[in-house]
């Protein structure tokens, strides 16, 4: 009697997993196919915008990818969405308004060589201030509650967050300050906006620097140790605290980075300007968190729809939507992939 | 702190109702004798109040027993508030319903429905939000689940900031950031025929704040009682299973998706409810209302007060919603009149809000009032720490 | 101390004798790692049968197949003739099978009846609303299902000194019993016990070898357990299977295991000499 009802449901349960995947994948290439036309549209009706609005993408891109490499890098090697992130990065684009416009004054009026070596000085301030921040505030707030329930740590990063962009606020104002135009809006004959080029291009050795050091130095090997597991790390002799500052600070390091670039392409910055954390956020997870590969890959795609969406003529649902998209981007990841574009699935264990 | 004190239990448990309710409920009666002080919470102040405990007790059946981070529960209140905005205001003005409203002509243009009604219309809706909200990505792990709830708390807001025109329809769904207003004012209409004393219109009232006060506490003591009666119910042992183990709670035959998304229905009930009164005492369903911050805020007051307990949880409500109203402000002003100074302490209210919330984690995570269970997951954490080179292997 | 005998029988369990649990060719892998091949296993009603293998052996993996912790990549695994595989843990335990875990994982927060009346969840039915109104029904329930947690808690030897004690405060001996309880909590016709022995010495072995027995023979429980210790194994076994490197390579009475030259092999093989007790305290 139990077998014949079992045969009767057997089908239905079998086929039911393949169905839903099957409709998953239909929709998935629905929706590319959808995005596609849309894009091909846009392009035929103005190369020459989406052309800028690709370079844009790319910039924006390249922004995000340094935000998110700290977040992934964090949650990496502790688990923890860091909240607090964002904010580091305001510090880092703050510091540099502070070095580069106040300090040295800078606006572009200055000769090549003064405006690459000031905007060095000022970036290598940056990265140095959220190289230090980072990782005090691991070692104030975080470190001892390594071990409390899971949420303890998230919550406290919350609250970090608001005194950092809190005394943002009370040191800078809370309207936006910003620097001249450092750095030319072209290059000789080409039309293309230099600034964000060189942004792009900025990128390129710091993401490089990175991955030699998480790849081959003694404390990248520490780093991706701890990742996998902390207590056979700390059996083997590696210091777990010193790695996790260690991570902390290339955090840092490189959201400072990213402020600086931030403020050469967009010239202006405000305390609350953290939030953006949230979009670089959503790169780590779309192109799989822990994966460094992924979260640069994420954040260029994360740059490109917001570049799309904001500059777009066609249809493009405008700027006021594009928290809204980011996010339900995010959410559908999560719900239907959470391991990102290129994280592996995570091992079920009881 | 209390628990410490040495008074009985008999006696601990006769606190709240014999001393403490008798002196809530009849606040209004005697705060202006307590003096001129600026701070001294105001009526205004105190309706704000009820409607940030009644938020908060539901944010805690979400966060402090099933122990599911919700850093989107403003979705709830922007829920609440604009379900009065569309039933008791003229926004849909091609519509001519009239039914039971306070203050309202006959034939007057736009949907109005009497706010008695519509608050639990409100939370119904806020839940099944919640439900809608919760199915995807309920079965996410605890910090991803964070985010979603993050996501929905900032999608909510710009969806209704940008409502005025759905994508390009012309359909105007919020009036955009201007918001929906203003709402019907909230009266008893019926009763007031048979009990003269229950005034028709608050808004006609010498001192409307007394009766929004009033209906604020009933909101408060109904959102209580739900939260007592839920805690101890087969539902709420489960609600603490899975905060405490999943895969145990689920080898024992409780069906996590479930129970989960009856935790995020049961906490988005209260804020929506909460929300549309706030909506109604406002007059208006603002969209600037509803940002990140107020999330943040209601997520402090359940850590202030004590993740789990009912009591605490209020305690902390008050407390910073208080702060956040008048407080701040109020300290600021007395601080700068005696000392001469000019500080302008509401400008520090995120950081301050920020430092004790990190302030609380590292030094009393279990809250002012925690519950008997808090903080004993606290002493296991300690515990498990001390002890965590023994047992490895 | 104890209460009457068994349960009534569930629905579509078959007469004594008749497999209540069979999996064919049951099979888990993670990634390329296959950590349980074609398993085809039976437990027969009212037995009580050991699964034991060295260290990584794969039992563990097969428990969380059987409870629904982890799909089957493939083949089937059939309660009380019904294919259970890839069913969520909470349906497979409303059918009736329960269990305990390796490293005890009891509600730490929850009081010793707390936990039992988790167990109880899904034999209970008071809902949202009819919990809030606390409507006859669920008064009497509660009252019902608490008066039961009590009798189960002394049915596994637990003082009344321990129902309203967390159940993070209780002795290790007391914490596995409490498990068990938990686990009787579901009204379970199959009972899954996961090293339940696992640091306990001698004496509380012996005890607890008899109350398995005391189990079955008194509701009727039929039970799989996972155990190291060869003296609790073969003391309290009427079957055992041979689990290594995730392939089934024995199964047979107690005698005949001993006897058999590849189990002897494994576990020499491994390192883990087949003395009895040595296994006792370690982990799979």
């Amino acid at each position: 009697m139990a077998t014949d009802t079992h045969t009767a449901r057997r089908p239905v349960l079998a086929v039911l997993p393949r169905v839903t995947g099957l409709l998953n994948r239909a929709v998935t290439i629905a929706l590319l196919a959808l995005l596609v036309f849309w894009l091909a549209v846009n392009f035929v009706q103005g190369p020459g915008q989406f052309g800028s609005v690709l370079l844009i993408g790319f910039t924006n891109g390249a922004l995000y990818a340094l935000i998110a490499l700290g977040y992934t890098l964090v949650y990496g090697i502790i688990e923890l969405i860091n909240f607090a992130h964002g904010d580091v990065f305001m510090w880092g684009t703050m510091i540099t308004v502070s070095i580069a416009g106040t300090r040295l004054g800078l606006d572009g009026s200055q000769s090549g060589i003064v405006t690459f070596f000031g905007v060095l000085a000022a970036m290598v301030g940056a990265m140095v201030f959220c190289g230090i921040l980072n990782p005090t505030i691991e070692r104030v707030a975080l470190r001892r509650l390594r071990n409390a329930p899971r949420l303890a740590p998230l919550i406290t990063t919350l609250g970090i967050s608001y005194i950092l962009s809190n005394a943002a606020q009370f040191f800078y104002g809370p309207n936006y300050t910003g620097v001249g135009a450092i750095l030319p809006s072209n290059i000789l004959f080409l039309d293309w906006p230099a600034k964000s080029l060189i942004v792009i291009l900025a990128t390129i050795p710091l993401l490089l620097a990175l991955t030699y050091v998480v790849r081959r130095t003694r404390q990248g090997k520490a780093m991706r140790a701890v990742a996998q597991d902390m207590d056979a790390a700390r059996m083997m002799g590696v210091d777990v605290d010193r790695t996790i500052s260690f991570t902390f600070a290339l955090a840092g390091i490189l959201a400072g980075a990213g402020g600086t670039l931030y403020v050469l392409e967009i010239t202006t910055t405000r305390y609350d300007l953290g939030q953006i954390g949230l979009l670089a956020f959503t790169a780590a997870v779309l192109g799989g968190i822990g994966n460094l590969t992924g979260a640069t890959l994420g954040a260029l795609i994360i740059g490109l729809i917001q570049a799309f969406n904001e500059g777009l003529s066609w249809h493009a649902p405008g700027e006021q939507w594009t928290t809204s998209i980011v996010f339900s981007i995010l959410i559908l990841i999560l719900v239907f992939r959470p391991q990102g574009l290129l994280g592996q699935p995570e091992a079920d264990r009881a | 702190m209390i628990d410490k004190l040495p008074i009985p239990r008999w006696a601990r448990r006769a606190i709240i109702p014999i001393i403490i309710v008798p002196l809530v409920v009849l606040y209004p009666e005697y705060y202006t004798s307590l003096g001129t002080s600026q701070l001294i919470p105001t009526l205004s102040t105190a309706v704000t109040m009820t409607v940030f405990v009644c938020m908060a007790v539901g944010l805690n059946m979400v966060v402090g027993y099933a122990g599911l981070l919700d850093l989107g529960y403003v979705a709830f209140y922007a829920i609440g508030s604009y379900v009065a905005g569309w039933f008791a205001s003229t926004q849909f003005a091609s519509h001519s319903i009239v039914f039971g409203a306070v203050g309202v002509q006959s034939h007057a243009i736009g949907i109005h429905i009497s706010i008695w009604l519509l608050l639990p219309v409100a939370a119904a809706m806020a839940a099944a939000a919640g439900v809608v909200i919760g199915l995807p990505t309920l079965r996410l792990r605890g910090d991803y689940l964070a985010l979603v709830t993050l996501g929905f708390g900032e999608i909510i807001p710009q969806v209704v900031r940008n409502g005025d025109n759905m994508f390009g329809t012309g359909f105007n769904l919020t009036n955009g950031v201007a918001g929906i207003t203003p709402i019907d004012p909230m009266g008893f209409r019926y009763l007031h025929g048979i009990l003269p004393f229950l005034p028709d219109n608050f808004l006609l009232t010498p001192n409307l704040d007394v009766w929004f006060y009033r209906v604020g506490l009933l909101l408060v003591a109904i959102t209580v009682f739900c939260s007592i009666r839920l805690r101890d119910s087969r539902l709420g042992r489960a609600w603490v299973a899975l905060r405490e183990d999943e895969i145990a709670a689920a080898a024992m035959g409780v069906p996590l998706m479930q129970v989960k998304t009856w935790a995020y229905a049961s906490g988005a009930f209260f804020g929506g409810a909460a929300g549309c009164f706030y909506g109604v005492y406002q007059g208006g369903a603002i969209p600037d209302n509803f940002k990140l911050y107020i999330s943040t805020l209601l997520l402090a007051m359940v850590i202030l007060g004590g993740m789990g307990n009912v009591w605490g949880v209020c305690l902390g409500a008050a407390v910073l919603s208080y702060l956040n109203q008048q407080g701040l402000g109020a300290i600021g002003n007395t601080i700068n009149s005696n000392f001469g100074t000019n500080i302008e302490i509401t400008k520090y209210e995120a950081g301050l809000f920020g430092l004790l919330i990190v302030l609380m984690m590292l030094f009393r995570p279990q809250g002012l009032i925690p519950s008997s269970r808090r903080k004993a997951e606290f002493d296991v954490v300690k515990e498990e720490h001390e002890a965590a080179g023994v047992v490895v292997g | 101390m104890s209460t009457e005998a068994a349960e009534a029988p569930h629905p579509g369990v078959g007469p004594k004798g008749a497999a209540i649990l069979e999996t064919r060719a049951a099979r888990k892998e993670f990634g390329g790692l296959v950590a349980c091949s074609d398993i085809d296993f039976v437990v027969p009603e009212r037995s009580i049968v050991s699964l034991i293998g060295p260290n990584g052996a794969g039992k563990t993996t097969f428990f969380n197949m059987l409870t629904g912790a982890y799909k089957p990549t493939a083949g089937e695994i059939l309660f009380a003739g019904r294919d259970v595989g890839g069913l969520p843990p909470h349906r497979i335990t409303k059918l009736g099978v329960g269990r305990t875990f390796q490293n005890i994982r009891l509600f730490q927060t929850m009081t010793s009846v707390e936990n039992v009346l988790v167990g109880m969840h899904c034999r209970l039915k008071g809902g949202l609303i009819r919990s809030i109104l606390r409507t006859p029904g669920v008064r009497r329930e509660e009252r019902d299902a608490l008066a039961r947690a009590r009798e189960l808690l002394r049915y596994c030897g637990l003082s009344e000194r321990v129902d309203d004690e967390y159940s993070m405060n209780l002795s290790y001996g007391d914490q596995r019993r409490l498990e068990v309880a938990r686990a009787l909590g579901s009204e379970p016709t199959l009972l899954l016990l996961d090293e339940p022995t696992a640091g306990m010495n001698p004496q509380e072995s012996a005890d607890f070898t008899r109350f398995v027995s005391q189990l079955r023979d008194e509701r009727g429980l039929t039970i799989l357990l996972i155990e190291h210790d060869m003296k609790v194994v073969m003391g309290v076994s009427e079957r055992i299977t041979v689990l290594d490197h995730g392939e089934k390579i024995a199964e047979g009475s107690p005698a005949e295991i001993q006897a058999n030259d590849r189990v002897i092999e494994a576990y020499l093989g491994s390192g883990a000499a087949g003395s009895a007790g040595a296994g006792s305290g370690a982990t799979a």
